[in-house]
């Protein structure tokens, strides 16, 4: 799949831009480097590390940082992988050496309780962790960008355990990307509107590829 | 002092030993894959496969081991259906996991509401089937087992663009195929067409008929794939177990080297090695031939290097045929595809090995003080079992080519722990399955479902496990034993009324599915009640006799010797302490 045509990827920027999704909406830019992580750790976030890479774009990758490792900026304060805990440090460090802030965060949102239980999470401790992390956004003037591709079968009703990480996340996002599958009943499109953030509605996980570039590079 | 002090150290040094070993084993979170780059899911299903000329009767057999431990386990039929031209088939995102309490109804509908957004071409005729988490055996004896197996990280697809699920495509494996074959083809291609994975990641199944038992492997291509790409949204492979030949499915793939000019033993789908050169995961330069499992889903280890985690597969083997002396240190990856087994295998044989412990190997869940005085197996679980007590339910389908399919195919369940569990036949053309089969959940204790009634056994025997085991075992030689000896004179009144009408026949074999199914129901819940009073208080009670004897069931010597070494090695815990 990395070997996608240049005229698939083409054909879906085209589909994409010419879609009903951006809505005349700017497309907010915040360049590199780049932190991506989950929000519900739900396997959403491998899919949104597939679309960097389609992208082009290197980045740096934990499931669960916490606040301090976002303020070490690239290479996240030197955490290593353990059980329950994944970093991947891929930011080009010749361009931006060890330490330089991030300028973004890109959460992916999707709850799966199998994949916080193997984190040691629950519900209640990923939503004070998030909290954290967007605190600390905000505060440094990082845009955070949040992505949800789950679908809606994904979602669940409300105050499920996905509506609960969308709560902790999308209303305090620079800008929003969701899949029309996963925005099917407007929850997004209304939580967008009355928080006027950016909001883009694509068909397929692929229509990421171009977004983050125009996000990031 | 000094010959008492020598042995004790001994003791001391060897509870250590065994005491770092049952720390390291109960981490609070389970460790990631091997490698970081695969998706392998080590502690769900198992999945066995026998050929029709390695069976005692000639039937062609697959199990299925539901290991969850917190998924729905419920069961229905679905009955035949004829559809009008034009007619569309909604398509579900059903997700393995997923459960609803029991006051918001019963996961069959509920799961209605999870629509995938599409809909596709219905078939003038569906068939009935009987399924559970997957379909399982259809009215013309096409039977399904399931093991998840993993893939490549990169190839997990949990998107929407992904349309089917692993449980959707069995279904309409179910609705649509007449032969193995068939539900293979069918399958394949809706996958590549719709796309694959959302809720499901690499996974096996078990296809047979009467005639073949395939081992069918089907995986996502990655999240970016679209319908509108011209490409398959998913690659599959299958290859056929020799009829004389028994294979099984431990959460490992099973596939290695294709031949795709070999019709008769291997399917796949048009981008089955094209997918793993474009993602990377095969060279064609490299001189080797494309392995399919090195490909798509390469787990490395053996049985004794991951420490029993991974010994299903050579335990099976090594139960199926122990002349090939097939060593535990042999990595997982170099196992046979599958073995001709030393004799042929029976019904009862195959319910058998779904029991099995890995008893008196090197896996034995209960050498050493590991299950405590009355030798539980459930107490240590470090090795990973093919009985490992988690399971929802098992299945043991049966197919038969003399007869036909509404008589032929059988499936025969059992509730939860296998060894504490009766296996209970319906035929493929049964209509209808026990209503204490469609309801009830892990959270809520109900003396409707029929579930309940074999975790209040397994519950009880928990206490003195080595005494009230012989229990269980006695009473499965009377409900099950029995059962599986009185299948030919079923089938014989059924192939009669057969032949003269059909439909009495499905009435004969539903009576008789779900007569039987409530006796055993019944008899579990009293044997439940019984094992209580037997080993109340652990004491023995005899309830003919009206007395009992407070030195049974007796707590071995060795028992005795190992709570006194512990005491010894907490002694210094005691002083520090004070």
């Amino acid at each position: 799949m990395r070997t996608l045509s240049t005229l698939t990827i083409l054909a879906a920027s085209l589909a994409l831009l010419a879609g009903p999704g951006l809505s005349g909406q700017t497309v907010p830019k915040a360049g590199l480097p780049v932190l991506t992580t989950s929000a519900g750790q739900s396997t959403d976030v491998e899919t949104l590390n597939i679309v960097m890479e389609e992208a082009g774009i290197k980045y740096d990758y934990c499931d669960v940082p916490t606040a301090d490792m976002l303020a070490s900026g690239v290479g996240l304060g030197g955490k290593q992988s353990g059980p329950g805990f994944h970093v991947e440090v891929t930011t080009d460090t010749a361009k931006f050496p060890v330490g330089t802030p991030y300028k973004a965060v890109i959460f992916a949102i999707g709850a799966s309780l199998k994949g916080m239980g193997a984190s040691g999470l629950t519900l209640e401790s990923e939503e004070a962790r998030l909290k954290k992390l967007v605190d600390y956004c905000k505060q440094k003037k990082i845009l955070i960008m949040a992505v949800h591709v789950g679908g809606e079968s994904k979602r669940g009703a409300s105050g499920s355990d996905n509506e609960r990480m969308i709560d902790a996340v999308a209303p305090f996002a620079d800008y929003l990307v969701v899949t029309k599958d996963s925005n099917r009943d407007g929850r997004f499109t209304k939580l967008a509107k009355g928080r006027n953030i950016p909001l883009t509605e694509i068909d397929y996980a692929l229509g990421l590829v171009d977004i983050v570039k125009q996000v990031l590079l | 002092m000094k010959s008492r002090k020598i042995p004790a150290l001994a003791g001391v040094l060897f509870l250590t030993v065994l005491l770092a070993g049952a720390l390291i084993g109960q981490k609070a979170a389970p460790p990631r894959p091997s490698s970081d780059d695969l998706l392998v899911p080590r502690e769900s299903c198992t999945s066995i496969l026998i050929g029709k000329d390695a069976s005692v009767d000639g039937s062609v057999m697959t199990t299925h081991t539901c290991d969850c431990g917190i998924c729905d386990w419920t069961w229905r039929h679905v009955p035949a259906a004829d559809h009008k031209p034009g007619s569309t088939r909604r398509i579900l995102h059903i997700s393995q996991y997923q459960t609803w309490p029991p006051a918001e109804g019963l996961k069959w509908d509920l799961v209605k509401k999870d629509y995938a957004g599409f809909e596709i071409p219905e078939v003038p005729h569906t068939y009935a089937y009987h399924h559970g988490m997957f379909g399982y055996m259809n009215e013309n004896q096409v039977a399904i087992g399931e093991s998840s197996i993993g893939n490549q990280r990169k190839m997990e697809n949990p998107t929407p663009a992904a349309g089917l699920d692993l449980t959707m495509l069995t279904l309409l494996a179910m609705e649509r195929a007449r032969t193995a074959r068939e539900a293979i083809h069918i399958m394949g291609s809706l996958a590549e067409k719709y796309g694959y994975g959302f809720h499901d990641e690499g996974e096996m199944l078990a296809v047979s008929d009467p005639a073949e038992a395939w081992i069918f492997e089907i995986m996502p291509v990655g999240p970016l794939w679209t319908p509108k790409s011209d490409k398959p949204g998913a690659v599959w492979c299958a290859e056929r177990v020799p009829d004389d030949q028994v294979s099984v499915c431990p959460n490992e793939s099973r596939i290695g080297e294709i031949e795709l000019a070999n019709k008769d033993m291997f399917l796949a789908s048009p981008n089955v090695v094209s997918t793993a050169v474009e993602m990377g995961y095969y060279d064609p330069k490299s001189g080797k031939p494309f392995n399919w499992k090195r490909a798509y889903s390469p787990q490395e280890g053996s049985a004794v290097s991951s420490n029993g985690r991974i010994q299903r597969l050579w335990r099976f083997f090594d139960l199926a045929a122990p002349s090939l002396k097939l060593r535990p240190e042999m990595p997982n990856m170099d196992l046979p595809f599958s073995v001709k087994p030393d004799r042929k295998l029976s019904l009862q044989d195959v319910m058998d090995m779904t029991r099995d412990r890995s008893y008196g190997t090197p896996f034995d869940p209960v050498q050493g003080i590991r299950g405590g005085p009355f030798k539980n197996p459930s107490y240590f679980r470090q090795t990973r079992l093919i009985d490992d007590g988690r399971a929802e339910y098992t299945t043991v389908t049966q197919c038969r080519a003399s007869l036909p399919g509404p008589i032929g195919g059988i499936v025969w369940i059992s509730f939860g722990s296998q060894d504490t569990a009766c296996y209970m036949p319906f035929y493929a053309g049964a209509t209808e399955l026990p209503r204490s089969f469609a309801v009830g959940d892990h959270w809520i204790f109900s003396r409707d479902s029929a579930r309940w009634a074999f975790d209040y056994t397994d519950f009880h025997v928990q206490v003195a496990y080595s005494e009230a085991i012989k229990d269980v075992k006695a009473a499965q030689a009377r409900y099950e034993g029995e059962t599986i000896a009185r299948i030919p004179e079923i089938d014989k009144q059924a192939l009669e009324l057969y032949k003269k009408q059909p439909g009495e026949a499905a009435r004969f074999l539903t009576a008789f599915g779900l007569n039987n199914a409530k006796t055993v129901v019944d008899a579990w819940w009293k044997l439940g009640d019984e094992i209580l009073v037997k080993y109340n208080r652990l004491y023995l009670y005899d309830t003919q006799k009206r007395i009992y004897e407070r030195g049974k069931p007796a707590t071995p010597d060795w028992w005795k010797k190992a709570v006194r070494i512990f005491d010894i090695l907490s002694e210094p815990e005691k002083k520090d302490n004070r």
